[in-house]
């Protein structure tokens, strides 16, 4: 038998929930698991990665065949996910079903980087080198930033991936793509998103952090720990810096960074962004997924 | 005596594959235990940072801030842009350091921990590696 884990009409962070309570409804049996994103109008780089994070979760479950993916109905759609770079990193993961178009991933503009796996040091490398190359042009003159900002990015984009490298336990993706946000603000912006399906915050941090946080420790915690403590699971005093370091840049340009992990998620929430800080008690998804935005400066107001 | 590190050549010969940016832990102690290697202890060390893209605060950490918790007496950053130092700064307030930084123009500032960071120049005067320049900054007498 299969069941159904059915992929939003608009797969991005905010229907991603309803994503990850379908997944962790199907997940809780042994049957083989079916992603069906025929429906699918438009994913953003956090539900292209938090897709492929869902399909290897599904695989290493116990006995857990090799999921499904039926791709979307619209050949447009499908022509888009196969630029992000998706379906090459998808064909590992799901049985595809559907007619992919053998498009190599694109080097049109709002592709800065397509869907990338991160799994050692090495890829942490690939990726700053390819964005900075890339994202320059784009962060400078459609988003007004500071040239100078282009460092900053990568810096941040390098700290972000290498959570995967360092607590993941497990390898994960990275994508980064600009566009057009009418919908909430108006303006462009650039998104990083980066997910895995290992062991997540709460996990990495259990060892080091349960004991201070007593009967409040979990996942809200854990992420709590880390993004606005700057907590890390290495006694290390130089640990625990680079979600630090991530947020001082998103604070300087305005930028979201939002972290889901396990069933709480987290979310430094600028003023042109109504999003709620921490949540708690979703539904269980494997791994950490990780969002930064950063938005066009100063055109519009939220 | 000073001590010179070109980070960027360090780099190359540390880690396989020709990277120019300072980024991830595993780079960042390649890089620290090659310099390491040839760096007498207590030492005074100009790190040339010319050459090098991208670093992430963890390579700051690994590198800049290790160095000068245990190896050196005074580090002396030199090429840094805007970006290094945005990196390196906030490391080495988190582990109450401070290092000299050279601007293009020669003259030496502080930045990190005030604490520390008020003795590094008068230090580096005392040895006589420093002076203070007629228009009243201070600046190396040899680089």
């Amino acid at each position: 038998m299969t069941r159904l884990v059915e992929v939003p009409g608009q797969f991005d962070d905010r229907s991603f929930d309803q994503f990850a309570a379908a997944y962790a409804q199907a997940a809780a049996g042994g049957e083989r698991l079916l992603f069906d994103a025929h429906a699918a109008e438009w994913a953003s780089p956090y539900g292209l990665v938090g897709l492929l994070a869902a399909g290897e979760a599904a695989g290493r479950r116990e006995g857990g065949e090799r999921p499904l993916l039926t791709v979307p109905a619209s050949a447009e759609v499908v022509s888009y996910w196969a630029r992000a770079g998706f379906f090459r990193e998808a064909a590992d993961l799901f049985e595809v079903h559907g007619k992919v178009p053998k498009t190599k991933p694109a080097t049109e503009s709002e592709v800065l980087l397509p869907v990338t796996p991160v799994r050692a040091a090495e890829d942490v490398h690939a990726v700053v080198s390819t964005i900075q190359q890339r994202a320059s042009a784009i962060l400078a003159k459609e988003l007004g930033l500071d040239p100078k900002a282009t460092m900053g990015f990568a810096m941040a984009l390098s700290e972000a991936c290498q959570n995967i490298v360092e607590h993941a336990g497990a390898g994960g993706w990275v994508a980064v793509q600009a566009y057009s946000w009418r919908r909430k603000l108006a303006r462009r912006v650039v998104v990083i998103a980066v997910a895995d399906a290992g062991v997540g915050f709460r996990h990495s941090l259990e060892p080091s952090q349960a004991k201070r946080f007593g009967d409040r420790w979990g996942d809200a915690a854990a992420l709590e720990a880390a993004l606005i403590q700057g907590t890390s699971r290495f006694r290390d005093p130089g640990r625990g810096q680079g979600l630090a370091g991530i947020r001082r840049y998103l604070a300087r340009w305005e930028g979201k960074v939002a972290i889901r992990s396990g069933t709480a998620r987290i979310a430094i929430v600028p003023r042109w962004d109504d999003d709620v800080p921490l949540r708690d008690g979703l539904a269980a998804f494997p791994g950490s997924q990780v969002l930064l935005i950063i938005p066009e400066q100063g055109s519009a107001q939220a | 005596m000073i001590q010179h590190i070109k980070v960027h050549e360090v780099l190359q010969q540390s880690v396989a594959g020709f990277y120019a940016d300072l980024v991830t832990r595993p780079t960042g102690r390649a890089v620290r235990e090659s310099i390491e290697r040839a760096l007498p202890e207590g030492t005074i060390a100009v790190m040339d940072f010319t050459g090098v893209g991208c670093l992430d605060y963890s390579c700051a950490d690994e590198i800049v801030a290790k160095l000068v918790r245990e190896k050196v007496r005074v580090l002396l950053l030199r090429g840094t842009s805007d970006a290094h130092r945005d990196a390196i700064e906030p490391v080495l307030l988190g582990h109450g350091l401070a290092v000299v930084w050279e601007r293009p123009d020669g003259t030496l500032h502080v930045i990190g921990a005030r604490e520390p960071a008020a003795a590094l120049l008068d230090e580096l005067v005392a040895q006589q590696v420093a002076a203070r320049t007629p228009g009243g900054a201070i600046a190396l007498t040899a680089a």
